[in-house]
């Protein structure tokens, strides 16, 4: 089958994806991811100190753990497919970053987003495949914030990669 | 819906998200890294297109009253937590969507990532446990408040009620504009050929 030997044109993709994400928009709401990841960090929390949780105020007021958070089932999805579409086209393997300073980065990198997410109740996904085409102030906002960080981001990358 | 058919509909979203951005390697963050250091649009182009069949989608049906927007107040908080958001997605080399698909491929610094952003969300779930701000869904009023340094709620539902203008005259105006971007990209894109 073509479409698992060679890669699909992202413009295509990205049309198709913005035609279901109208669909999910008027089933339950649009394409979301940060909402999910901070539900499985409830859970996950919940799971490795149990009651305690209920100590964080962050966990009983704003995000209650709850398993029934149909947010979580879209990372979920996005990982499965992800996963079968690799397999089919044998694109699935281990690969690992190459050097201590990559590691670092993607340390950094992933505390960066996690704070950012949640400080900013929104992802890049809702900024662009939610809030903004709603015309929701926060879209501008969010838009505003992202790409001045991706500018000041790929400046530090320049600097690392020295070009 | 019933949880169970909602969880199955975002799982089924989900896969096909998947499938489709791994099959054409759609990478959010090369859509900004790659047209600032680069001026590689390929991304942005991809990028732009979805978000202009999502604008004429969404005020189309926010005209009519369907559809499930996003309700919850904004204001500082969105450009800060966006901006930090930003400089973490290029350091990492994925966003919250290609996190979850490299790790599908196999991509140990995916996994590496996606963990360190759950670590990164439970350390803000104890700051915020000791700032109370943002302010917690339960205490927006949806008007704007100074104190907090939010702006309220405001999108096209809320511009058609408040102007009586249907939303998607102003989904037309945010097509153009998107369209105006996408063109200047193309015309770029040919003087350099």
């Amino acid at each position: 089958m073509d479409f698992f030997k060679k890669a699909l044109d992202a413009r295509i993709a990205l049309v198709v994806i913005a035609l279901f994400d109208i669909f999910l928009f008027l089933i339950v709401g649009a394409w979301t991811v940060g909402g999910g990841e901070t539900m499985m960090t409830g859970l996950a929390a919940k799971a490795i100190i149990g009651d305690q949780i209920n100590n964080i105020p962050f966990w009983k007021i704003v995000f209650p753990p709850d398993f029934g958070y149909w947010k979580i089932y879209i990372s979920v999805g996005m990982l499965f497919g992800a996963f079968l579409g690799a397999k089919l086209s044998g694109e699935f393997f281990w690969r690992f970053p190459g050097s201590l300073s990559e590691w670092v980065m993607i340390t950094i990198g992933g505390l960066l987003m996690g704070i950012g997410i949640r400080l900013a109740f929104v992802c890049n996904v809702s900024t662009f495949f939610g809030l903004t085409p709603e015309m929701n102030l926060g879209g501008y906002l969010s838009l505003t914030g992202i790409i001045a960080g991706a500018w000041f981001g790929s400046m530090i990358y320049k600097k690392i990669l020295g070009f | 819906m019933s949880v169970i058919g909602e969880s199955l509909v975002a799982f089924i979203f989900g896969s096909i998200i998947g499938l489709l951005v791994q099959r054409s390697r759609f990478c959010n963050t090369a859509a900004l890294r790659d047209a600032i250091l680069f001026k590689n649009f390929r991304n942005t182009e991809a990028l732009l297109l979805a978000m202009m069949v999502l604008t004429i989608g969404f005020t189309l049906f926010i005209t009519f009253g369907q559809g499930n927007t996003m309700k919850f107040d904004v204001g500082l908080n969105q450009i800060i937590g966006l901006f930090i958001f930003g400089v973490g997605m290029v350091l990492a080399g994925a966003c919250t969507v290609s996190t979850w698909v490299k790790t599908g491929e196999g991509n140990v610094g995916a996994i590496w990532a996606l963990l360190f952003t759950f670590i990164g969300m439970f350390i803000f779930s104890l700051l915020w446990s000791y700032s109370y701000w943002p302010p917690a869904p339960i205490a927006m009023t949806g008007e704007p408040n100074p104190e907090t340094f939010q702006l309220g709620y405001a999108n096209a539902a809320t511009l058609q009620e408040k102007t009586g203008i249907p939303a998607i005259f102003f989904g037309i105006i945010q097509f153009m504009v998107l369209l105006g971007i996408y063109l200047k990209i193309q015309k770029k894109k040919k003087s350099k050929e």
